[in-house]
């Protein structure tokens, strides 16, 4: 055999044992699956257990995975979140999976920085997309394509201080009341009890055009066409709706502390709120001298008793080099109903799957932490206020559009201007700047 | 001294478009640096439709991957300039790696191709390929257009991230960028021309050779012609300088003789009735003579004779025309005989002269490398065969040298046979006058 036959046949021999070598070494080694999560809760209301949750999910996690880490970056606040998350996209050093504020969420799907789940949803057949609230599933959905899982989600529900109501002789409305009985309420609160000239007694606080045209029934946003409809009738009904409301406060504004104060019979509360402000510590803190509870919103005349579902999401990077491992983990944490029975433990939200916010073991949870006079709300009316709730649209200016949108209609009510007219002059506007 | 200039264009070339790539990638890195470090990076994100996967990731990439694209022109340029298949491959390797780079910079900088174009302009002359590489190369600068792009794509701009800057700065580099895309664009235009003026230059140059050459050729013709005119001229005079020796000989010899003879026989007429005794003397004396005329004339005839005939008998002349053959060519000629080699002259004559053509013949036509001459004696005759190794002739031709062979074996009253089919075989069949000696 010739010289040049060994060398070369060395050096195949050579290329194959450290191919093995690497092979049998990418096999043992650690995965390391980075987590993005902030601190605290996402909404905006004390939490001393954020990461509860989510150290039992990556222990679970752990244990089934022996090879796997998953590391996150603890003490990232909720405000400083944003922008630590983007500045890993443009790092490159985008997490494996993350959690997703409703503001990014549209920007990040349009970016491609998530990673369609579709594909994985199909794979998977013990996924069934049907055990998710309608309304949070589809919060993760940008144009067609499920982008996100939600995590945990948030009803809108309505404040009402039954104190008052039963000072002015009015019973708490049932869940499936309207405007009409919304406004007749206001009307015969809102008076000046100290005989100074100036009310002090109101009926509603912080309701807005918004709040009013998602329960007439009205579709704002046509996401299609990247365009707002501010002209249809259930939006000039709920603005004039609004306009009747505020007309009844005399050109007073009604603040925080009237409410806090407990002048103010409704005023619409997030269900994290309710949670929070219903249980110890927080409830000496806040609407302390007074009885409260939460009903739904009012319905329209053409719409029903909803309003707006907040969830919080959680993805997958597009450029993941682990993605069965980051399916895995995002599916424990969305998915897993042990983890999502957590989140009525641990967290101020409710679980986005069905199955566990209307289960007898959430409704106890939720009970444990209030007085025994209290009363819990009822696990139907969360799940249906859930269901059938409305969701952010998904264009990419929205946030822009609704705040132009909201001072154009403050205006409109403030200055007693024409409502058909100036919201036609208005749906002109936002739509210029969206096609921008 | 041309291929150096080309070689310059070329350095140029990829100088300016690895200060382009080097350029787009180490910006976009260091901007994101910049945008991180501001903490904007959340109103950056909403302000652009896609981004680089890994920026820094980017720029090795690109920057490891361009310089494949030198090692390859290297390859081509110095290693192996002229070897074809090389050529080919790298410059698809090229193209195939300006592509995977344009991509990699998401099309913000698509320049590179050109660099691909100009090598397959200096490389592929004339043929087809090089026109299908062109167009697939001009079509994927037209494809790869960042504005065409991005209008169905996601792709990250490098405007995007120049617009971060302050209006002054973002002036500064918008230039810079566009100093270095345009000057890529001019020294490939540049370049174009100089290819295109080289290109006249050879041609005009191919053009002159070509008259040159017209020339030489009318020359070379009309010399050919002279010298054919000459050859014909001296044949002639050679028939001519022949004859005149043939008569000179007929005369001194024949003529001589003949004379004697003939007023010896006069004499002897006269003669013979006074003195019978006289006569005789007189005829023994004429025989005398006779003899001696014949001794003469075949002394001349010798001198006609071929020039190893005249000098050797007939079986060394064979010998010594086979010697001469293998020295100057390179064929082996086997010879046998079981005949004594001992004809008349002419006889003679003719089997020399038919050995000589047909190894004429074998060696010239048939090309052959193993020629056997084989002479036999049959019944009143000998069987002279010449048999070759050679290719042959499958369409016999009179004319291949053979005429002359018939003719010499028909003056002598033979056959002659040719077959073509298996080498080249000559068989001739020649009725021999043993013992018809002269004396």
């Amino acid at each position: 055999m010739s010289r040049r036959k060994y060398i070369i046949i060395t050096a195949i021999l050579a290329v194959l044992a450290l191919a093995s070598g690497l092979y049998f070494h990418a096999g043992t080694r650690t995965i390391v699956l980075e987590f993005g999560m902030f601190a605290g809760s996402n909404w905006d209301v004390a939490n001393a257990n954020s990461y509860v949750i989510i150290d039992k999910a990556i222990q679970l996690f752990e244990q089934k995975h022996k090879n796997v880490k998953i590391h996150y970056y603890s003490g990232i606040l909720k405000d400083d979140y944003s922008e630590w998350l983007s500045k890993q996209v443009l790092l490159g050093k985008t997490p494996d999976v993350f959690m997703i504020l409703s503001d990014d969420f549209n920007q990040f799907a349009s970016l491609g920085i998530l990673k369609s789940l579709d594909e994985l949803i199909e794979k998977d057949a013990s996924f069934d997309r049907d055990k998710y609230f309608k309304t949070a599933l589809i919060s993760g959905e940008y144009h067609g394509i499920q982008y996100a899982l939600p995590y945990e989600t948030v009803p809108t529900l309505m404040f009402v201080n039954k104190t008052l109501l039963e000072k002015e002789g009015i019973g708490v409305p049932s869940s499936d009341w309207t405007w009409d009985d919304l406004y007749d309420i206001c009307q015969k609160v809102t008076k000046d009890i100290d005989g100074d000239g100036i009310l002090d007694q109101f009926g509603i606080y912080n309701y807005d055009w918004l709040d009013a045209a998602c329960t007439n029934g009205a579709a704002l946003f046509d996401e299609d066409d990247m365009k707002i409809d501010l002209s249809d009738d259930k939006v000039v009904d709920a603005v004039k709706f609004i306009k009747m409301l505020y007309d009844l406060n005399n050109k007073q504004n009604v603040t925080q502390e009237d409410f806090d104060k407990g002048n103010v019979v409704f005023m619409p509360l997030s269900f994290a709120e309710y949670r929070t402000y219903k249980t110890y510590p927080y409830k000496i803190k806040k609407y302390l001298n007074f009885q409260w509870d939460c009903i739904t919103f009012p319905a329209g005349k053409d719409g029903g008793n909803i309003s707006e579902v907040n969830t919080l999401l959680m993805g997958i990077s597009s450029k993941t080099a682990h993605e069965e491992l980051a399916w895995e983990f995002l599916k424990l944490l969305t998915y897993d109903e042990e983890i999502q029975m957590d989140i009525f433990r641990y967290s101020q939200g409710a679980s986005v799957l069905k199955k566990v916010t209307s289960s007898r073991e959430a409704e106890l949870i939720l009970q444990e932490d209030m007085e025994e006079s209290e009363k819990v709300i009822d696990k139907v009316l969360l799940s249906r206020v859930i269901e059938e709730g409305t969701v952010a649209p998904k264009i990419l200016k929205y946030n822009e559009a609704i705040a132009i949108a909201n001072g154009g209609i403050q205006e409109i009510i403030r200055y007693d201007k024409n409502v058909e007219s100036s919201l036609k002059i208005l749906e002109r506007r936002i739509n210029q700047y969206l096609k921008q | 001294m041309q291929a150096k200039k080309f070689t310059y264009f070329k350095v140029l070339l990829i100088a300016i478009n690895l200060i382009a790539v080097l350029f787009v990638t180490a910006f976009i890195y260091i901007t994101t640096q910049k945008i991180c470090n501001n903490f904007i990076a959340r109103e950056f994100l909403g302000s652009v439709s896609a981004l680089p996967w890994k920026p820094y990731v980017n720029i090795y990439l690109s920057v490891g991957l361009f310089g494949i694209l030198i090692l390859t022109f290297i390859v081509r340029e110095f290693i192996y300039p002229n070897n074809g298949r090389i050529v080919y491959l790298t410059l698809l390797i090229d193209f195939i790696l300006s592509i995977v780079i344009v991509s990699v910079l998401n099309f913000n900088y698509n320049g590179i191709l050109f660099l691909v174009i100009a090598n397959i302009i200096a490389y592929t002359k004339g043929t087809r390929g090089k026109y299908v590489l062109m167009f697939i190369s001009v079509l994927s600068i037209v494809i790869t257009d960042y504005e065409m792009l991005s209008i169905n794509f996601r792709l990250y701009s490098i405007n995007d991230y120049i617009s971060f800057y302050d209006a002054m700065t973002q002036q500064y580099l918008l230039g810079f960028y566009n100093i270095v895309v345009s000057t890529n664009i001019l020294i490939f235009i540049v370049y174009c021309i100089y290819v295109i003026q080289n290109q006249r230059g050879t041609i005009d140059e191919v053009n002159s050779l070509y008259e040159q050459l017209r020339k030489a050729n009318e020359d070379l013709q009309k010399a050919n012609e002279q010298l054919k005119e000459y050859s014909r001229l001296m044949e002639k005079m050679g028939e001519t300088k022949e004859r005149n020796r043939l008569a000179r000989e007929i005369h001194d010899t024949i003529g001589h003789t003949l004379t004697g003879i003939s007023a010896g026989i006069d004499a002897c007429i006269t003669m013979v009735e006074k003195n019978p005794q006289e006569t005789k003397k007189q005829l023994e004396m004429i025989s005398k003579v006779t003899r001696e005329g014949i001794n003469e004339i075949r002394r001349s005839v010798n001198k006609l004779r071929p020039d190893a005939l005249e000098r050797l008998n007939l079986e060394s002349a064979i010998h010594q025309m086979i010697i001469e053959t293998e020295l100057m060519t390179n064929t082996h000629v086997y010879f046998e005989t079981d005949v004594n080699l001992h004809f008349a002259p002419d006889e003679e004559d003719a089997i020399y002269r038919v050995i000589q053509e047909s190894l004429t013949n074998a060696i010239r036509h048939g090309k052959a490398s193993q020629i056997w001459v084989n002479i036999k004696s049959g019944e009143g005759e000998i069987i002279l065969t010449v048999r070759d190794n050679g290719i042959g002739c499958k369409d016999m031709k009179k004319g291949f040298g053979t005429r002359h062979i018939m003719e010499r074996i028909k003056m002598l009253n033979g056959t002659v046979e040719f077959d073509g089919t298996n080498g080249f075989t000559v068989t001739a069949r020649i009725p021999i006058r043993w013992g018809e000696e002269y004396d």
